[in-house]
């Protein structure tokens, strides 16, 4: 059995009468994908930003790699290894890509020296080397603002790669991107992703992209976890497919 | 309109150099409100008193040097000591002690704490330097005068007007650009106002940024008081007449702007000054009725676009 990474122990958190964590028990394994689907308001954002130390819950611990991290600040559990990108791509629009993700590097090798340039060659070489990966070099010298989502949600993962982090939590990584760019864009992320040997958790509302990239797939309900396991199963089980994969195509169409 | 210049070049002249030596001092602390309220988006009021309490003590600690022996050529050193005292000490202890805490409310909120603040620090200074004029021109006088040709003539002006002034306040201008646009830090700067939150989950540590740019500022507000404390003798209310100024020259430039601020700060300066030689009873309307008419046709501003960049 391959070990835990990240461990989750009776989560809960309420905002006003919604429970938006219920007592939520998860494992998530060292390099797996592991898929996280359900209606809107489930409280699937909720787990990834009490996990990145966005919010705190009101009960339950989260531990990475055997340490607890529960209400931790968020660039505390980011120098632990943990990363995450937002729904909306949060890039520095007054930056080029290229700066976006010598901006990343520069955070993950800090304490700087105030005064040096940020594109120093050592930063603006690996800058280039991860935006090869991500197929990003042909607009590394575009500002961020005038990319295309596909491409902007692809520099926004690059530069939570760029920290080096061992688990990576992505909030919806292909909404917003034209349906003819998905696969292209899950399919490079996948790749670069496994190179490194990251694990990965990610909201994801389509089916088909879960399908072909998700070890395995949690369904959140309610703030609860409904169903966990490989996506053949999951996916196949008529309550599933009733409660939340209908909502989404019903929400979909 | 020639004779209208034979008769009032000189004085015309004398108006334009007045007013590039105030336009450099009202753009030192246009500059750090400017960049102050870009990154904390607090409009901190109390900008005013850090350039009224940078004037003081770079006048008390000059008189006071110079009376233990403190050669004369060391005075304008002794101005950039003092502001950067008063910056360095009172930037950090007010924004730890005081903005941190008000940065996720309501702007109106914000206003009347710094404005608070600015009452104290008013009263403070009377308390401390009372109400009595201060003055020490040493650093002026050890420059000496220059005769800056005009028209065919000489005007006599001192130099330190003419270089010191208008020197720093490009050396302000264009290392504050190349700091913002080149560093690093300028750039993590640039990148926490862009996207807090973004920031923080890259590992930044944004309150850090904030206390560095606040920091920054008041070190700016302060070196400002420095240096006009040598060209007037100063007297309590110096800080509330430069912060309403520097309100004037960022509303008029449009938040955030840097290159911006500096022409808008000539251009008030200048016509400010123009109306005190020519038409005096217009000298306090005028930099307000040029932000009027600028803020009537552009509402974000000469150089702001309407939601730009910050910083």
């Amino acid at each position: 059995m391959s070990d835990v990474l990240l461990s989750a122990r009776g989560l809960r958190l309420a905002f006003g009468g919604v429970k938006a964590a219920d007592g939520i028990d998860l494992n998530v394994m060292r390099g797996e994908f592991l898929a996280i689907i359900g209606p809107n308001g489930a409280g699937k954002t909720t787990f990834i930003n009490m996990t990145t130390g966005y919010l705190r819950p009101q009960a339950g611990t989260i531990s990475y790699e055997g340490a607890p991290i529960t209400g931790m600040a968020p660039r505390r559990i980011v120098a632990r290894g943990i990363a995450r990108s937002f729904q909306l791509p949060q890039l520095f629009t007054e930056h080029t890509v290229l700066e976006n993700a010598a901006l990343a590097i520069a955070a993950r090798e800090g304490p700087w020296s105030p005064l040096k340039p940020l594109l120093r060659p050592a930063w603006r070489e690996e800058a280039r080397d991860l935006l090869e990966r991500f197929g990003l070099s042909a607009i590394a010298d575009a500002r961020a603002d005038a990319l295309n989502e596909g491409a902007r949600k692809l520099a926004d993962i690059a530069m939570a790669v760029a920290l080096k982090p061992r688990l990576l939590l992505m909030d919806e990584p292909t909404s917003g991107v034209a349906a003819s760019e998905k696969m292209q864009v899950v399919e490079t992320l996948a790749r670069v992703l496994r190179a490194a040997q990251v694990t990965a958790v990610f909201v994801e509302h389509d089916m088909d992209v879960v399908e072909r990239f998700a070890d395995r797939v949690a369904v959140w309900s309610q703030g609860k976890i409904a169903a966990l396991g490989p996506p053949a199963a999951v996916l196949a089980d008529p309550e599933v497919q009733r409660e939340v994969i209908g909502i989404e195509r019903h929400a979909a169409a | 309109m020639y004779g209208w210049f034979e008769e009032n070049g000189l004085l015309l002249g004398l108006a334009l150099l007045d007013g590039l030596a105030y336009a450099a001092l009202v753009f030192m602390v246009a500059v750090g409100l400017n960049l102050v309220f870009g990154v904390l988006r607090v409009l901190n009021v109390a900008h005013g008193s850090l350039y009224a309490i940078g004037a003081y003590t770079a006048a008390s600690l000059g008189l006071f040097l110079s009376a233990r022996g403190l050669p004369e050529w060391a005075s304008l050193a002794v101005l950039v000591v003092a502001a950067a005292l008063v910056g360095g000490i009172l930037g950090p202890l007010i924004e730890r002690l005081l903005l941190r805490r008000i940065y996720a409310q309501e702007p109106v909120l914000q206003l009347l704490v710094t404005f608070a603040l600015f009452m104290i620090l008013e009263d403070a200074q009377k308390l401390i330097w009372g109400t009595q004029p201060v003055q020490n021109d040493a650093a002026m006088r050890l420059l000496g005068n220059f005769d800056v040709p005009f028209a065919g003539d000489f005007i006599p002006f001192t130099a330190y007007q003419l270089f010191v002034l208008p020197g720093v306040a490009v050396a302000t201008l264009v290392g504050l650009a190349w700091f913002l646009r080149r560093t690093l830090t300028g750039r993590v700067i640039v990148a926490v106002t862009t996207d807090r939150e973004a920031a923080t989950a890259m590992g930044i540590d944004a309150s850090r940024i904030y206390l560095l740019t606040f920091t920054f500022g008041a070190v700016l507000a302060a070196l400002g008081g420095a240096l006009s404390s040598p060209t007037a003798s100063l007297v309590p209310g110096v800080g509330a007449q430069t912060i309403v100024l520097s309100f004037a020259v960022v509303a008029t430039a449009g938040l955030g702007q840097i290159e911006g601020a500096a022409l808008t700060a000539l251009m008030i300066g200048l016509s400010r000054s123009i109306a005190v030689y020519f038409m005096p009873e217009a000298e306090v309307l005028t930099p307000y009725l040029i932000m009027v008419a600028v803020l009537l046709i552009r509402p974000q501003g000469l150089f702001g676009a309407a939601e730009t960049r910050r910083v």
